[in-house]
């Protein structure tokens, strides 16, 4: 089949005649092999064959940097954000979320830092505009100490749910797909974390890493040093389902390499269960950390959700209706996040699933042919 | 069948059982209702079998659920669905209440379902099922027991082992028939059978099938049989349904469907199956695809896909055209179809049949299986390990050579081993014994774990699984899931030229328009088309040998045909090997014949016969080559009702095989010596390599000739006490 060529223009075909054994084999040219195949045109799947060399009829376009920046929006923005659109939860988590980091990285600057004796003792919310939301018995501002404690806590929640999604993920995946001795070793490593007890840890982690505790991404690690294991051994019995299906197979056989295959069709596949266990794992920080200044374990200098609601208690806030303020503000605001989070965290399971993505792209053309249709059915009939 | 045709025209409105009347079943979906029942008007007669055939997706198991009233929220049932009893007055079921339905179902009709794995609760022993479901309906549970016992020993089964055990004992067949007892224990004037053998093997199959005459006459019975096989009912039925497109194409006699069939559609699907006996010429793929439940066509829904398509079909919904006696076809152009739709179309010119098996059988083997030999599962060490030993040999001891251009069918039951031993072939799966050469260089030899040291082994040996669902990423698009390995094994070529390959090769395998498809994800693709994608993939990185891994089983039958013709063009014009895994004998046959390929018989993990398809098919010499060919059902339907050619259904443990000659427990031809020795591969051609069978029988002279006949005798002291075999036919027998 390889011998007319000249019969066809394109490079791929001249290359051909040179080198047999190669994929250039595949281009079927419009020369004699075509006459076996004409009994063949109709295919029974609906589509037809010409019987003309494929290659030149196919588009002379070529795509240009434009145009794969345009595909990298496409696939990682504008889709996205279709999808989020339609999607209330989104909405709303995107806006909480959204409010905290403004009042993290713009507020700090519109309110200014409060002082013991900053203002009057003990004013309720809502009564003196000076102080929206009342001060202490120190006479500090709840707002400014509420709203300079944000910076900190968001960089420990991230830094925290980094760490462990990193992690637990890298453990789970490499161990569950390697498998032998790879697999035994990490598995190892994550159930000594999973046993290590997580609060007497971190209290005595705490104490012998004094100077660094009060960075707070030093701080997010430290809290999330027990959390990672249990998501890595959730992520590995996934992956081991995973690893012997049919598509991971053929990229073996094709010689794919091992980066490949985990980050690119593995890990999509755990994605949804990762966001999900990510912004689980953040709630799980902040909620530690407050528990821990609130017991004072953890050594404090400055303001903070945590140390506010101990210095509330202290105050004796559970029973002086006049100091509920000081005590409410800092728990609504913890509540809050934790919400936007949980929202965000359920709607961003749209995201990956390849389903809604394809019906938020223009592709494939009429909406009406699309045959996932028929699985819709499938699925609603329980066949 | 003279009977039969006796009983139809002396039937009377007294003989219906159920009566359907424009009964629809629709879903509500976000993208407007989908009918997958369409106004479908019909009688099942008393003491009939009637066969329901249809592709996946022509509403066949909507068709039985809505006799029962059981179609499942959100679907709405509408029109008529009156069974008349047989004393009393007609039940209409949409209307009965819900402890109404309770007592209908089972009583009076009674269901037996695809998947009988997921039918048994497995924590309960299967006497609890029977006790359950008579304790629920009120009946004596002695009187019940007994009733179950002559059941399952109908069903060839050991009515005392089968009630004490639990669901997870007993093998697939097994457990269907247990299910077919379980639903006839009320004693239920009509059984409906969904698919009641989809999931089993061909033996199993056909085994049941012939069962299902016996428990018929002797329960009298009326069984409405769906399944989308069609040559499996052709022999059992007294009348075959044809659904196309959720209402019915043709109703009739099995005789006049299959020999004179009047729609274009039923003719179509006749010569879309492949079989035995037909040449291989007149197998014809149907164009086109069935339609959406959403968009049913205006008119006749086969229009679309029709030769004889004019504008009253488009427009003008066939009614139903008397073809004859109890003939109904819904085509306004029956006659014309008869007429000028051959069921054998016009001789194509024989494409020069490639070299045959022999022929290539000659110079350097590409891979080359000496004595391979897989082992599942871990011995006991006898330290600190508790459990019995449980290892199973998939393979064991299995020399094949594969050489340049070549094609091999490897065929048997489930659990045989032929796909451990395919994939040990091409390098994914890792021998315990043995080697396995490709082109003289041992492609283990410095392998790490489970990959391959030599990447260009690697690349030469390449796999297209069974479920093209699974098989791709359904995370990526078609362009992703082609460039993998263009990027992999063409590093010199840039995205433009990767993507002018992807798009030329989309539009050779018949995908077009190609700029349409390559952005989309699999679940946008058809399961044919997917298939396609997984075989370009494959083929993409230029293999020597692919490996298809019942490749075309997960398709419709319509389908089946288009797949693997472009399978062996693809074969032809790249010049690869295939090794094709089937449990099919005439999927195995088609390519086989049409390549020149050899055929492969496996039977638990041994290669017990392997020769070129004619031999194989036309002159089987080892007896379970026999048994496999019988098991192939045909188009016929006054076939002469064979004896089955084994003593016994089920397949002896696969971690416990017989001693000597592995099928000596079901051989109709079994000796003595057959349970000691172990035959060895003989040369039976007159050519060479033509067929090779390990069977003593293709000795001339043999002891075995001399030696005294088992066939009589009980089971095998030899099988073991657990194994399958004691519930088997003979056991039956004293």
């Amino acid at each position: 089949m390889r011998s007319e060529d000249d019969s066809t223009t394109t490079n791929e075909s001249t290359d051909a005649a040179g080198a047999p054994g190669s994929v250039d084999e595949l281009i079927p040219d419009s020369g004699g092999s075509t006459d076996d195949r004409s009994d063949a045109t109709v295919r029974s799947d609906g589509g037809t064959v010409d019987t003309d060399s494929p290659f030149e009829t196919t588009s002379t376009v070529t795509e240009t940097r434009g145009d794969r920046i345009d595909r990298f929006l496409e696939e990682y923005i504008r889709t996205p954000w279709s999808i989020l659109r339609n999607d209330w939860r989104a909405m709303v988590g995107f806006a909480i979320v959204s409010f905290y980091i403004i009042v993290g990285t713009v507020g700090v600057y519109l309110v200014d830092s409060t002082y013991p004796a900053h203002g009057p003792q003990m004013v309720g919310a809502f009564e003196n505009w000076d102080f929206p939301l009342g001060t202490t018995s120190a006479g500090r501002d709840v707002l400014a100490m509420t709203v300079h404690s944000t910076p900190s806590i968001l960089i420990m929640m991230a830094s925290g749910a980094v760490f462990t999604i990193v992690v637990g993920t890298f453990f789970g995946v490499v161990a569950g797909y390697k498998g032998g001795i790879v697999d035994t070793a990490l598995s190892t490593i994550t159930d000594v974390f999973i046993n290590i007890p997580g609060l007497p840890l971190v209290i005595v982690l705490a104490t012998l890493l004094e100077d660094w505790i009060n960075n707070p991404v030093t701080l997010g690690v430290l809290l999330a040093v027990a959390a990672w294991a249990g998501l890595a051994r959730a992520i590995r019995s996934q992956v081991l389902t995973i690893r012997n299906e049919s598509f991971v197979e053929s990229a073996r056989a094709m010689d794919l390499s091992t980066r490949w295959i985990l980050t690119k069709e593995i890990l999509p596949h755990l994605m949804p269960y990762i966001v999900v266990n990510m912004v689980n794992a953040a709630r799980t920080i902040i909620f530690a950390a407050v528990a821990l200044y609130f017991l004072g374990v953890l050594p404090f200098s400055d303001a903070n959700w945590g140390v506010m609601l101990n210095n509330a208690y202290h105050a004796g806030a559970l029973y002086r209706p006049s100091a509920y303020h000081w005590l409410l503000t800092p728990m609504i605001a913890i509540s809050g996040i934790a919400i936007g989070l949980i929202l965000l965290a359920q709607s961003l399971d749209r995201v990956f699933n390849p389903r809604i993505r394809a019906r938020h792209q223009d592709v494939g053309g009429d909406e009406t042919l699309e045959p996932d249709a028929e699985d819709d059915t499938k699925e609603m009939m329980n066949v | 069948m003279t009977a039969f045709q006796s009983d139809a025209t002396t039937r009377t409105n007294d003989d219906v059982i159920v009566e359907l009347r424009d009964t629809s079943v629709e879903f509500g979906m976000d993208r407007g209702t989908s009918k997958v029942l369409n106004e479908v008007t019909t009688e099942v007669y008393r003491d009939e079998i009637l066969g329901v055939i249809g592709e996946s997706g022509s509403g066949k198991s909507m068709f039985a659920s809505a006799m029962l009233d059981a179609v499942p929220e959100p679907g709405v049932t509408t029109g008529e669905v009156i069974y008349h009893p047989e004393e009393g007055d007609p039940i209409s079921v949409t209307d009965l209440s819900k402890e109404e339905l309770r007592q209908f179902r089972w009583e009076e009709v009674s269901m037996v379902f695809q998947g009988a794995m997921s039918s048994f609760n497995p924590v309960l022993p299967i006497k609890t099922h029977f006790v359950e479901t008579l304790s629920a309906h009120d009946y004596d549970i002695r009187r019940g027991l007994t009733r179950a016992k002559e059941l399952l020993s109908d069903l060839y089964l050991d009515p005392e082992r089968m009630l004490n055990s639990y669901p997870h004992e007993l093998s697939g067949g097994m457990k269907q028939r247990v299910l077919i007892a379980l639903s006839l224990v009320l004693d239920p004037d009509l059984l409906v059978m969904d698919e009641p053998t989809a999931a089993l093997d061909l033996l199993m199959q056909r085994s049941i099938v012939s069962l299902l005459e016996d428990i018929k006459e002797k329960h009298d019975l009326t069984i409405v049989f769906i399944t989308h096989d069609l040559p499996l009912v052709a022999d059992l039925a007294d009348r075959l349904a044809v659904l196309y497109a959720f209402e019915f194409a043709e109703l009739g006699p099995s005789e006049r469907i299959l020999e004179e069939p009047a729609h274009p559609y039923t003719r179509a699907l006749l010569n879309a199956t492949p079989n035995l006996s037909a040449p291989l010429e007149e197998m014809r793929p149907i164009a086109g695809e069935s339609p959406d439940p959403v968009n049913i066509p205006e008119g006749c829904s086969y229009h679309p896909r029709c030769p004889l398509a004019d504008e009253e079909c488009e427009t003008i919904d066939p009614g139903p055209y008397d073809a004859g006696p109890d003939h109904d076809v819904h085509c306004h152009h029956w006659e014309q179809s008869i007429e000028d739709l051959d069921i054998a179309f016009e001789e194509t010119s024989d494409s020069g049949t490639t070299a045959s098996a022999v022929e290539k059988a000659s110079g350097d083997p590409l891979v080359s299986l000496s004595d391979v030999e897989v082992t599942f599962g871990s011995a006991n060490d006898g330290w600190l390990d508790f459990g019995e030993s449980e290892t199973v040999t998939a393979v064991d001891g299995i020399s094949l050579d594969i050489y340049d251009n070549d094609v091999v069918v490897l065929v048997g039951e489930s659990g045989c081993g032929k796909t451990t031993l395919a994939k040990t072939a091409v390098g994914l799966q890792t021998p315990t014994g043995g080697t396995i050469e490709y082109r003289g260089r041992d492609i283990w030899e410095g392998a790490s774990g489970s990959t391959l040291a030599d990447k260009e082994i690697r690349r030469a040996l390449q796999i297209v699984h069974q479920d093209p669902g699974a098989s791709l990423n359904s995370h990526h698009r078609v362009r992703t899931i082609l460039e993998q390995p263009l990027k992999r094994w063409h590093s010199d070529l840039d995205g433009n030229d990767r993507r002018e390959r992807i798009l030329g090769m989309l539009e050779y395998v018949g995908i077009s328009p190609p700029q349409d498809y390559i952005d989309r994800y699999p679940h946008q693709l058809s399961g044919g088309e997917q298939q396609r994608i997984a075989l370009i993939r494959s083929m993409l990185v230029n293999p020597d040998l692919i490996l298809a891994d019942e490749a075309v089983s997960a398709l419709d039958v319509s389908l089946r045909v288009g797949m693997m013709d472009l399978m062996i063009e693809l074969q032809d014009t790249f010049d690869t090997s295939f090794l094709f895994i089937s449990h099919d004998l005439s999927n195995a046959r088609y390519i086989a014949e049409k390549t020149g390929g050899r055929i492969g018989v496996m039977y638990l993990g041994e290669l017990v016969e392997i020769g070129s398809a004619e031999r194989i098919i036309h002159d089987p010499q080892h007896p379970y080559t026999k048994a496999l060919r019988w098991a192939t059902p045909e188009l016929e339907v006054d076939q002469v009702a064979e004896e089955s050619p084994m003593r016994s259904i089920d397949i002896p443990d696969p971690t416990n095989p017989p001693s000597g000659c592995r099928y000596h427990t079901r051989c109709p031809e079994a000796r003595e010596v057959c349970a000691t020795q172990t035959p060895e591969f003989v040369d039976l051609g007159d050519d060479v390599h033509a067929q090779k069978s390990a069977c003593f029988r293709a000795y001339d002279d043999h002891e075995y000739w001399q030696s005294e006949s088992i066939t009589d005798e009980h089971a095998d002291a030899n099988v073991g006490t657990d194994t399958d075999t004691d519930s088997g036919v003979t056991s039956e027998s004293d």
